[in-house]
């Protein structure tokens, strides 16, 4: 199974966040729908839904084609991550006009080692899992 | 359209995209990734359950982190 390494390590990468999708998309439909939430949500849902995905699996091709050669390992690889999607998801925000609530920007500085830990554990057995399962490592 | 004026185009089409011969994998690849599912997994060092338990208490200590976090996943 070494055919199309990147298309498989692409496929790999977007599988948690895609699978993670439907339960934010959820959430979002309720919020929205149900609980008239007026934060206008609308406009940032484009950025778990595009571009997040696309990042993991991006960021997955560049760890697959390190093969052989120096490299972190995953989880490493992966806690990396946050320092290039943050800054595009505060962009997206700025860019859409959305005024991010306070309570949120304040807990930010805070939550964001705690996301390179969530992010290394991600990586490090869900995405290296289906790396293997892939026959790509 | 009619009938009879299809009939050029299809022929273009057909001539255009030519069939592309054999489609199905040589070999069946369904064992193969069960095999790869029930093989042995890597046991979790006792570090990593740590650092999970301690990530989870966090973030229900501050549930307002959740959204955030979930945005960039």
């Amino acid at each position: 199974m070494s055919a199309h390494p990147y298309l498989r390590a692409y496929m790999a990468g977007i599988t948690i966040p895609t699978m993670l999708l439907l339960v934010l998309l959820t959430v979002f439909i309720f919020a929205r729908h149900v609980y008239d939430v007026s934060t206008p949500l609308e406009r940032i849902i484009a950025f778990p839904m595009a571009v997040a995905p696309n990042a993991w699996g991006l960021w997955n091709i560049f760890y697959v084609s390190r093969h052989g050669r120096r490299r972190l390992p995953i989880g490493f690889h992966g806690a990396i991550l946050p320092f290039l999607i943050a800054p595009l998801a505060y962009t997206v925000c700025w860019l859409v006009d959305f005024e991010i609530p306070a309570p949120l920007l304040r807990v930010f500085p805070f939550a964001f080692p705690v996301f390179l830990v969530v992010f290394y554990l991600v990586w490090k057995h869900a995405v290296a899992f289906f790396n293997d399962l892939l026959g790509i490592s | 359209m009619k009938e009879h004026d299809e009939k050029p185009l299809r022929d273009f089409l057909k001539q255009a995209l030519p069939p592309i011969g054999e489609t199905a994998p040589r070999r069946d690849l369904w064992p193969e990734l069960l095999r790869r599912l029930e093989g042995p997994r890597a046991a979790v060092p006792w570090f990593d359950w740590v650092l999970a338990a301690v990530t989870l208490i966090w973030l229900l200590l501050f549930p307002e982190a959740i959204p955030v976090l979930a945005y960039h996943l």
